[in-house]
């Protein structure tokens, strides 16, 4: 009897052992613990967030890309013109606040996730954040409003240098967005900063640089440019659909272009990735012809003159026009 | 433009983000494809009657029209706010006198 317990207590700690063994080798998410966030751990304030991806070391070797970049949404991103900002205050305030199961009452009971409809693209790095920084983030989102209404100069200036210090920088993209399929390629290491080239990289921080296999791929922009509804979220958000729109509308019609060859190649404004409020942008976007000439229609002795106006327009772009 | 339905259900459309799920009706520009519009304008005339009041003449005041067509963008469904012409064309119509 003795020795039948005995076995059946050295089984069990066999299965034990191998299901301890099991988990730790082939876990969900082999690499996650070299990630930026796993290294550095998540960040408790704004401040730490903008330091976990700051991307100012990039600046003294490729300083006509930062440049580029700067002129783009993609630096402002949270700011914008000061409408993305105020539109985040209106989806708390219309969205999250006011239905009934969001578990929020009061900009004080927000938490990331329930930010995350508008960080996910916006500031996907706030993922790796606490919810103190999604309770500061809205508090200087508050903030800055007041302080605009309230004709406060420097308040308004310093909340949106805050709220311009978060963005879509380099690391961001090149590190954090760069790898879509993480059981495939691997989770993107902190110390790595991924584009073309595998090797290594002048930068105390990244010294080493690796290939993003879907850097220069339409996908890369699909993460943010969008699908439609973002059905991951508890609560689903759409804002872009560009991408939906690429694959159903273009590439289904035998388009062949990725977002990069049209909006950094051809446009040949690199890093300064536009839309439509760039001239070269919206040139190449519509062919607008219009042919138009007079006529006069009769109507029994009534003799009616007319411009006929005949106007084509014709989408050049891999997605719809407008996009939304 | 894109006229997004709202939490992804009924005929109501949604506006900000936090709403917008689906698409109810696009009359935006499909990628590729060549749009088409038509319109007829009339010159300005003025009509002649008769003592029964029957038009028996519509006079035509300008035989010259200045066309002015512009492709607009409205992101916010309005001229009021941050509207933007994407293309514009001018013309001169006649028509004999």
């Amino acid at each position: 009897m003795k020795k039948t317990k005995n076995t059946l207590m050295a089984f069990l700690a066999c299965i034990a052992a191998f299901v301890l063994i099991a988990t730790s080798a082939f876990a969900a998410g082999v690499g996650k613990d070299g990630t930026i966030v796993a290294k550095k751990g998540k960040a408790t304030t704004i401040a730490e967030l903008v330091a976990m991806y700051d991307s100012t070391g990039c600046i003294d070797c490729h300083e006509d890309t930062h440049d580029e970049w700067a002129n783009s949404a993609h630096a402002r991103s949270v700011y914008g013109t000061g409408r993305t900002a105020a539109t985040m205050k209106t989806a708390l305030e219309n969205g999250v606040l006011s239905w009934a199961y969001s578990g929020a009452e009061s900009p004080e009971d927000v938490e990331v996730e329930h930010l995350m409809g508008c960080a996910k693209c916006h500031l996907p790095q706030l993922a790796d954040a606490t919810d103190a920084v999604a309770k500061e983030f809205i508090a200087d989102i508050y903030a800055l409003m007041d302080a605009y209404r309230n004709d406060d100069e420097e308040k308004f200036d310093d909340m949106k240098d805050t709220l311009l210090s978060l963005n879509i920088n380099c690391l961001v993209c090149h590190n954090r967005m760069a790898i879509t399929h993480k059981w495939t390629d691997g989770y993107p290491q902190d110390g790595t900063v991924y584009g073309s080239s595998d090797g290594e990289h002048e930068d105390e921080a990244y010294p080493h640089t690796k290939v993003s296999p879907i850097m220069s791929e339409s996908i890369f922009c699909g993460q943010c440019h969008g699908l439609g509804p973002n059905f991951e979220l508890d609560n689903p958000t759409q804002c872009a659909t560009a991408y939906g729109s690429y694959l159903w509308a273009y590439t289904a019609e035998g388009g062949t272009e990725t977002c990069q060859e049209c909006h950094m190649e051809k446009s040949g404004l690199g890093h300064d990735m536009q839309s439509y409020r760039s001239k070269v942008m919206s040139d190449a976007a519509v062919d607008f012809e219009v042919e138009a000439y007079g006529a006069k229609w009769r109507d029994g002795r009534l003799v009616t003159p007319k411009a006929i106006v005949k106007v084509k327009m014709t989408n050049r772009t891999g997605h719809a026009i407008p996009d939304g | 433009m894109p006229m997004p339905q709202k939490m992804g259900r009924g005929d109501e459309m949604g506006r900000g983000p936090y709403e917008k799920s689906g698409i109810i009706n696009d009359t935006g520009l499909p990628p590729g494809k060549t749009v088409e519009e038509h319109f007829e304008i009339p010159f300005y005339t003025e009509d002649v009657t008769d003592d029964n009041d029957r038009v028996i003449e519509r006079k035509l005041m300008d035989n010259t029209l200045e066309l002015n067509v512009k492709l607009w963008y409205l992101p916010y469904g309005n001229k009021q706010s941050d509207p933007f012409i994407w293309q514009e064309y001018t013309q001169t119509i006649t028509v004999s006198e």
